[in-house]
């Protein structure tokens, strides 16, 4: 075990081979934490399981199972009937990519929430097979570039938009279904919380950008992901059975071209004509998210302000106050 | 060897640090508050204390550098609120509340400074002005054992404090209690006594090894006209004396006072006060105009600009004095014109009027806020050769001439005093410290706060009573909350919450980077919210 | 006391008293009535098991396999297209080295679709390493479910039992109940020393790379070498508790001095045991072998009771299409290595629920014992006009 850090208690430590700036590692490093090591981690395969298990080494320091690519529900669902045959409440915790979330696992996933079990499923949304070397998913976004929605002479790349997964996940009576992301450590925070306060299947979906697939800096993960929700593209919101009842209003909305142009998947768009049409198409479809969720006047103090504070002296805010010492 | 279950953390046995290009450091950066305060104070450290509600060590932290909180808090032109990188995401902290709290708080309470050493030296140093400088000077000399006699010619210490700053912003007893704090390290003061008059200037070189000078700058600069003495035409300076004695002058009706500095605004709202129609007619722009041209924006605090106008006060800008107009001997008001350059192209002060636009404005006493001078009468012996251990300071040093700085200048003085007795040189914090501007905060991780200020009290006629009321244990700590706390490190865990390498390792009192893992992506320095992190280029 | 029961209600009594705590799966024909009974006992409170309805046998092998992995009992059936689409988690189970205990009621795969037995679903997965058992009767299955919970416990390796749909599924049959103290006697309850814990946190699953797979998938194999010991240990220790026993791995039949003997597996061992009687009261020195364990492949033991023999016939319900009868080749090979020339003939019947009749069976004899040449592969009972024209 890796004891470092006094102060967290590192579920997904270090010497892990994620690349360098990597969004996925950085938000399922907070959510863990978050959660803390007394649950049992079941991971779908994807990167977050390729980079965390290596070479007879594990970057793990929780119970933690991986099967196959699209059953991890499944085996969530079987760890959960196990614990609850034994009378134990110890919570279970699925993390899965989108492959592993909107595409392959999407049945799996239906079945754990429609049977009730008691599991917090977390996707860490990097919209695209990145693990394989960048292919298109379902979630990947309309107009992105990747390995097999590349833009060419007839094409602007992906044609199809991103699936409506949170929808699609509510619509099952969903005790709780949240959005977040990387960007807003705060809001994450609360929507972690309050989904482990909460018995039954629950659904986090973490957008976790992707410097490799997304084509940006290593350096702006979190940049990023900030902007996709100031855009308007990726709205924060909580739904309870199926409806909306929680929304982080933009304290100020971005043009989506401030999103697009860090990203190199996006390039293609700020090349010709066909690309400024899709750049409109983005913003109508950012727009669209507004009107939807009212992410500009809805009537909360909870906006992209008050979800980015840090706190002077902060104590971390993980589960590891139990451990906590004065070095 | 095959593992069906693998150790949790063996990971670690893999050290990532190995990708990395570049790493990031942690350096603490100068302030633009600190940078700009003329005193020098830690603006930044004594606001976080504060915001943590530790009062006392607040207020001991910004002692170190200025005695005189309660005083400055009221009366300093507050140029650090002017750099506050804050105004650039909603309004600058409100320091100078603080400031003044943390001083109200300390004659509230009582606290006491303390010596820094036990020891005392014997080296005697003599100062002679008991105004801002002068008493700064004497307190950090007297902190560190030395002892120190502080002459003034006036009959109560204070300098410009007590002559020329009115009551209602500075009230006497606020002064005075500030006063009795410094002098309570065992500083000498004799009053009534003027060197060259009461007490030589060669005796004075003989019984003290160090000299501080910080006479002030008293004697107003005239207007070149013979009315003075005549009840017409008045200095600001003398004046506000008048008025601070306690003198209730009887004024006429219409009064014109010249000059856009905090005399001119002080003389005129307490002629407010007194009942007369004031106006000010003041060379230079309100704020903003000429935004960034020096000497363009009236020199004169904002606040009190404001204030003034708010009791009545009339400005004219851009207006400068053509001649008196006098009907025999009875004044019967000013010309004034309007002002086509400030300063000539050397940068003095010098003023150029337009033909034809001309205006009367009637009044019966115009005061001549213009700008003062120092005495230096009965100092020449000290002055004018060349000696060591004569020090020079406050507002006989030069411009500029505003409290805070003669505070900074007693500061530097002591230590310089220090450094010629014990032959160590001074030593200088913070010079090494780069910068952090506006382009280095990231204010997203900053919510908007609105300023608290403190109440303005109603100004009736004939009332000198304190004008803005103190802002409150609550009120001055949140305001010492909305700090950002630039280029210094406030634990706010956005390094260690984003590292997706668990690379940064949070200790006691900060954090710490593990080399064997961090992988240089630079998301630390990238969400650093005051600029305390900076990315290095690493050989490989 | 034995009562009449069916074979699936038989086999979920056995389930019953292994004291599952998670139950998983996905219906499907003939598998259907095993879980029914299960669903039911857990419905009246009879069971304390959790019963998971899975939305895909994909998902209800998942469950399982999570559930084993977590230290508890599971146990999940499946058959045919259902086995088929459990494939991938079946290799996972088995390379995790998880022991679920699963029975395969065994039909014929599709296309064309078709409800009714044969043994391609779970011979086509006969390289995921699992454990296979074939049973001949309903009794065996009960107790081979028993004995099936140790051998995968004692192993860490998964177990299928194969039970021929319809024929033993769906047929009542009187069947001994063992009691519970004594099937809790015989059967501990599950410790799993690699159970997800968080108070010994373990990584189950990890990635692994050209230096170690190989090592992981050889460790595989010399487990499943080493179970063949303890199939027959616990077989033996059974028949301790329970009075009966099935021979472990391999069950023969009047093989002593027989010239021909056929080999098969699961309940068709039950008519083909009448032919070799009947046949014996002819005169004819026939004998037959049950297959009981496929996997591990029971070489040594196979070439123990076939040695004297002179013709070998294997009748199977299983092929791969373009190679022949699977058990056939491997036979075959056990022999070579062995150093003996016996001829195999190999016959494929019996598929898609077609019934291997006594004269089919006889048939099969009668031409093997006339020293005709061996056929690498034949069908038995085809009828060459019912073949669809390419």
């Amino acid at each position: 075990m890796d004891t470092r850090d006094a102060f967290r208690h590192n579920v997904l430590t270090s010497g892990h081979r994620a690349c360098s700036g990597c969004g996925e590692a950085m938000a399922a490093r907070m959510v863990t934490d978050l959660i803390g090591p007394e649950a049992i981690y079941v991971n779908a395969t994807g990167c977050l399981q390729v980079f965390s298990t290596h070479n007879q080494q594990s970057a793990w320091q929780a119970p933690w199972i991986h099967s196959v690519f699209a059953n991890a529900a499944a085996v969530a669902s079987g760890v959960e009937a196990a614990l609850r045959a034994r009378g134990e409440d110890t919570p279970v915790i699925v993390q899965a990519g989108d492959g592993g979330t909107f595409d392959i696992g999407l049945q799996c996933l239906s079945g754990m929430i429609e049977r009730g079990h008691d599991v917090l499923f977390v996707c860490y949304d990097n919209e695209a097979y990145m693990n394989t070397g960048v292919q298109r998913s379902s979630s990947t976004p309309h107009a992105v570039r990747t390995t097999t929605s590349p833009p060419g002479r007839v094409s602007e790349g992906k044609h199809h938009l991103k699936k409506d997964l949170i929808s699609i996940v509510a619509a099952h009576r969903m005790p709780y279904a949240a959005t977040a992301t990387v960007a807003y450590f705060p809001d994450l925070r609360a929507k972690v919380d309050k989904a482990m306060r909460i018995k039954g299947p629950r659904f986090l979906h973490v957008l976790s950008p992707c410097p490799l697939g997304w084509d940006h800096d290593a350096a702006l993960s979190v940049t990023v992901a900030r902007l996709a929700v100031e855009t308007g593209l990726f709205p924060l919101i909580e739904l309870e059975y199926g409806a909306v009842t929680g929304v982080t209003r933009l304290a100020r909305q971005q043009p989506v071209e401030e999103y697009l142009k860090l990203q190199g998947r996006f390039k293609h768009l700020f090349a010709d004509k066909g690309g400024a049409e899709e750049i409109r198409h983005l913003q109508a479809l950012a727009d669209a998210n507004i009107r939807r969720y009212g992410l500009l006047d809805a009537n909360t103090e909870w906006d992209t302000d008050r979800a980015s504070q840090t706190q002077r002296h902060g104590r971390g805010g993980y589960a590891a106050s139990s451990r906590e010492v004065s070095p | 060897m095959n593992r069906l279950a693998i150790e949790p953390g063996s990971t670690v046995a893999y050290h990532t640090g190995d990708w990395r290009n570049q790493r990031p450091a942690y350096r603490d950066k100068w302030p633009p508050c600190g940078q700009t305060c003329p005193a020098e104070e830690d603006v930044q450290a004594w606001l976080a204390l504060a915001s943590d509600r530790q009062w006392e060590a607040a207020w001991r932290t910004l002692t170190e550098r200025n005695p005189l909180p309660a005083v400055m808090g009221r009366v300093c032109y507050h140029p650090c609120e002017r750099a506050c990188n804050r105004a650039h995401l909603d309004t600058a902290v409100n320091i100078h509340g603080v400031e003044r709290h943390l001083g109200d708080l300390a004659l509230q309470q009582g606290w006491r400074h303390r010596p820094l050493t036990d020891q005392q030296q014997t080296q005697q140093v003599a100062v002679v002005g008991a105004g801002p400088a002068g008493l700064s000077c004497a307190f950090q000399l007297a902190r560190r054992g030395f002892p120190v006699t502080i002459f003034d010619a006036q009959s109560t210490p204070g300098g410009t404090l007590s002559s020329g700053i009115p009551e209602y912003r500075l009230p006497k007893s606020v002064m005075q209690g500030e006063i009795n704090a410094i002098l309570a390290l065992g500083i000498q003061l004799k009053l009534n006594t003027r060197i060259g008059a009461d007490i030589s200037a060669d005796t004075l070189r003989e019984e003290f090894v160090a000299v501080f000078l910080a006479v002030g700058a008293l004697q107003p600069r005239t207007y070149p006209d013979d009315g003075y003495g005549d009840h017409s035409v008045m200095s600001g300076v003398d004046f506000l004396r008048r008025i601070n004695d306690g003198e209730r002058l009887s004024l006429p009706g219409q009064i014109a006072v010249i000059g856009g500095g905090n005399t001119a605004i002080d003389a005129a709202r307490c002629a407010r006060r007194l009942g007369a129609e004031v106006t000010v007619v003041c060379s230079q722009d309100p704020h903003g105009s000429h935004g960034g041209h020096p000497g363009a924006e009236i020199p004169a605090s904002l606040d009190e600009v404001n204030q003034a106008e708010a009791e009545g006060v009339r400005l004219r800008y851009r207006m400068g004095v053509q001649r008196l107009v006098r009907s025999g001997a009875h004044l019967s008001g000013v010309e004034i014109a309007r002002v086509d350059q400030i300063h000539d192209r050397h940068g003095r002060f010098n003023p150029v009027l337009f033909e034809g636009t001309e205006e009367f404005l009637p009044a019966s006493l115009v005061v001549f806020a213009i700008g003062q001078e120092v005495d230096w009468r009965g100092l020449e012996p000290l002055v004018q050769t060349e000696t060591s251990g004569i020090f020079v300071g406050g507002d006989a040093a030069g411009k500029p001439r505003f409290a805070a700085t003669a505070v900074g200048s007693g500061y530097q003085a002591a230590m310089s005093i220090i450094a010629l007795l014990t032959g160590v040189p001074p030593h200088y914090e913070h010079h090494d410290k780069a910068e952090v501007t506006f382009r280095d905060i990231k204010p997203q991780y900053y919510p908007r706060q609105a300023r608290r200020e403190g109440a303005l009290m109603a100004a009736s006629p004939g009332e000198f009573s304190e004008r803005v009321a103190g802002l409150g244990n609550e009120a001055a700590h949140e305001e010492a909350g909305r700090c950002l706390n630039c280029g210094i490190c406030f634990q706010c865990d956005n390094c260690w919450h984003f590292c997706p390498d668990a690379a940064v390792i949070k200790q006691g009192q900060g954090y710490r980077i593990d080399d064997d893992y961090c992988k240089g992506c630079g998301i630390c320095a990238e969400e650093c919210p005051s600029g305390h992190i900076d990315m290095e280029r690493v050989a490989g | 006391m034995k009562s009449l029961l069916e074979g699936s209600r038989a086999v979920a009594e056995a389930v019953h008293l292994c004291r599952p705590q998670v139950i998983a799966a996905y219906p499907i024909t003939p598998q259907t009535h095993i879980i029914e009974h299960l669903a039911q006992f857990v419905a009246d409170g009879d069971l304390s098991a959790m019963f998971i309805n899975a939305e895909s046998e994909f998902g209800a092998a998942s469950i399982v396999l999570g559930a084993v992995a977590s230290g508890a009992r599971a146990f999940t059936a499946s058959a045919s297209q259902g086995l088929l689409l459990m494939t991938e988690v079946l290799y996972n189970i088995a390379g995790m080295r998880l022991p679920v205990v699963m029975v395969c009621a065994n039909r014929a795969v599709g296309a064309p679709i078709n409800i009714f037995s044969d043994h391609q679903d779970s011979m086509s997965v006969r390289d995921a390493g699992w454990i296979q058992l074939y049973v001949e009767s309903n009794q065996e299955a009960v107790d081979t479910v028993i004995q099936a919970y140790r051998i995968a416990e004692a192993c860490e390796l998964p177990v299928m039992v194969c039970m021929d749909g319809f024929f033993l599924t769906h047929t009542f049959e009187p069947v001994e109940i063992p009691q519970q103290t004594a099937v809790d006697e015989f059967l501990p309850p599950f410790h799993f020393a690699r159970a997800l814990d968080p108070s010994r946190p373990m990584t189950l699953g990890g990635g692994s790379e050209p230096d170690n797979y190989l090592e992981y998938r050889a460790g595989q194999h010399r487990a499943m070498e080493q179970a063949r010991d303890v199939i027959e240990a616990i077989d033996a220790d059974f028949s301790d508790h329970f009075a009966r026993g099935y021979g472990g791995l391999v069950d023969p039949y009047r093989v002593a001095g027989a010239e021909t003997v056929t080999v098969t597996l699961g309940s068709t061992m039950g008519a083909v045991r009448d032919v070799v009687d009947t046949l014996r009261e002819n005169g004819m020195a026939v004998g037959a072998l049950r297959l009981r364990c496929f996997r591990p492949f029971p070489a040594q033991a196979l070439i123990h009771c076939l040695a004297g023999a002179k013709r070998i016939v294997v009748l199977e319900k299983a092929f791969s299409a373009g190679a022949g009868g699977i058990v056939t080749g491997e036979l075959r090979a056990a022999l070579h290595q062995a150093g003996l020339a016996t001829p195999v003939e190999g016959v494929i019947g019996g598929l898609g629920g077609r019934d291997l009749t006594p004269a089919v069976i006889e048939a099969i004899f009668r031409r093997a014992a006339t020293g005709a040449s061996s056929v690498a592969c034949r069908f038995a009972d085809l009828n060459s006009d019912a073949a669809p024209s390419t």
